[in-house]
């Protein structure tokens, strides 16, 4: 009895905290409060070149820090209560159901790096096979929770939904070609098992409310402590570009057709699964609160297929034909949906 | 001696929350010494054919204990472990 009133009592607390959290992103809203930082160019070059990182990261965090606090604590939150045994007994199970369940839990379950190989592996594995696999790997880092409500709060939530749809359309694509390759189609052979009905081995347990929050909220700890060092530095890079960066060069190199192309080709290696993409990304092409090119910054941020780490662990679970065949597939929506959302939007 | 097989499931380099899981199973696993109860902790990877085919698509951390996976995609605390084991 003692035990369940203790129980009550700090859930109470935790869903009270979470409520706070949340109430403050209304709050925001509601008073038109901006989330992104507000220096203009010019007032940042009155600085001394020291100061410029300083005054910079002041002015980010006295904003962003309601965005970050909300984007951790739900990162954490879902994860957390997401019932992932379920959803993971049916990825293997259909290439239709494996597409779908690709697609719809990608954005939740993969803010933590280290659970997106395994997760891959385990679809090729386990039957639905080398489609759904490809689909949920390039879906993951590319809108994953954490990078679409970070695109929608400091850029703007029209690029975020861009972002969405060109991700899906993309991730399908890659998934649907590669399963036809003859190459695909050796990896599938391969790996698919004779016989695979594992599910009675799984009786996964569910701790009490109370512990489930508050490892929800450790969990966000841990997101924030491996992802904030990046995006810091991040942002000490996009001060000065911010401060130094002629507007002008943007305008005659990374905007246009032109524009589209190269952001494509560095969006690839200077992409980090980090966030740190989003805020260089708004230093680049978004200057007092208009986007330059939208087409140039949506291929940027679509440069997920290059993150080297997870190409270098799929490789080596499916050698370098698949890996190759994704990362050009991936390359190439990205510059067509740069192209398309500039065309579409009138903002190439 | 009672013995209980708790399998740690993870990648191979583990990675940070593998890690958290997998001490704190064996710090149950020392508690559970002293009321003589033997506990005898692997780590399996979770990408090889082998797991997958025994427990299905897991999410890393997960724990099996004597070959029932109990903990999917989370880290427990050490108290939890010990009840899991006295359980089985």
């Amino acid at each position: 009895m003692e035990e369940n009133v203790k129980r009550r009592i700090r859930a109470g607390l935790i869903l009270a905290f979470i409520a706070v959290v949340i109430g403050l992103l209304v709050w925001s809203r509601i008073q038109a409060y901006s989330l992104a930082p507000t220096y203009k160019p010019l007032e940042l070059r009155a600085y001394s070149p020291w100061l410029i990182p300083l005054v910079y990261l002041y002015d980010y965090f006295s904003h962003a820090w309601i965005c970050l606090l909300f984007a951790f604590s739900m990162a954490g939150l879902i994860y957390e209560l997401v019932p992932k045994e379920t959803l993971t007994k049916h990825m293997g199970s259909s290439k239709v159901t494996g597409y779908t369940l690709a697609l719809g839990i990608a954005p939740f379950l993969t803010v933590c790096s280290c659970t997106m190989v395994p997760l891959f592996a385990g679809i090729l594995y386990a039957g639905a096979g080398i489609g759904p696999a490809i689909t949920f790997l390039l879906m993951a880092p590319a809108s994953n929770f954490l990078a679409i409500l970070l695109t929608g709060e400091l850029i703007s939530w029209e690029v975020a939904g861009a972002r969405i749809i060109a991700s899906i359309m993309v991730a399908l694509t890659a998934g649907i070609i590669i399963s036809k390759t003859p190459w695909g189609r050796q990896i599938e052979k391969e790996y698919r098992m004779s016989s695979a009905s594992p599910a009675s081995a799984v009786e996964a347990v569910k701790p009490p409310l109370d512990e489930r929050l508050m490892a929800a909220l450790k969990f966000a700890g841990y997101l924030a402590k491996q992802i904030l060092p990046y995006f810091i530095a991040g942002l000490i890079a996009v001060s000065y570009l911010e401060a130094y960066l002629p507007e002008e060069i943007i305008r005659g190199y990374l905007t246009g057709v032109g524009g589209i192309l190269l952001a494509s080709a560095l969006g690839g290696p200077l992409y980090t699964p980090t966030l740190v993409e989003i805020v260089l990304g708004r230093g680049i092409w978004v200057r007092e609160g208009t986007i330059l090119s939208k087409g140039a910054l949506l291929s940027w941020l679509m440069g997920q297929p290059y993150d080297f780490a997870n190409a270098l662990a799929v490789s080596r679970i499916t050698r370098w034909k698949v890996v190759a065949s994704y990362v050009i597939i991936a390359w190439a929506g990205s510059v067509i949906f740069g192209l398309l959302y500039g065309i579409l939007s009138g903002s190439l | 001696m009672k013995e209980v097989k708790v399998e740690v499931i993870g990648p191979e380099p583990p990675c940070a929350r593998c890690q958290a899981a997998k001490k704190a199973v064996e710090r149950a696993a020392e508690k559970l010494k002293d009321s003589g109860i033997s506990v005898k902790i692997e780590k399996i990877n979770i990408l090889s054919r082998d797991v997958i085919q025994k427990y299905g698509v897991l999410v890393s951390p997960s724990i099996a204990i004597n070959g029932v996976v109990k903990i999917v995609g989370r880290v427990p605390n050490p108290e939890e472990i010990e009840k899991l084991v006295l359980e089985a």
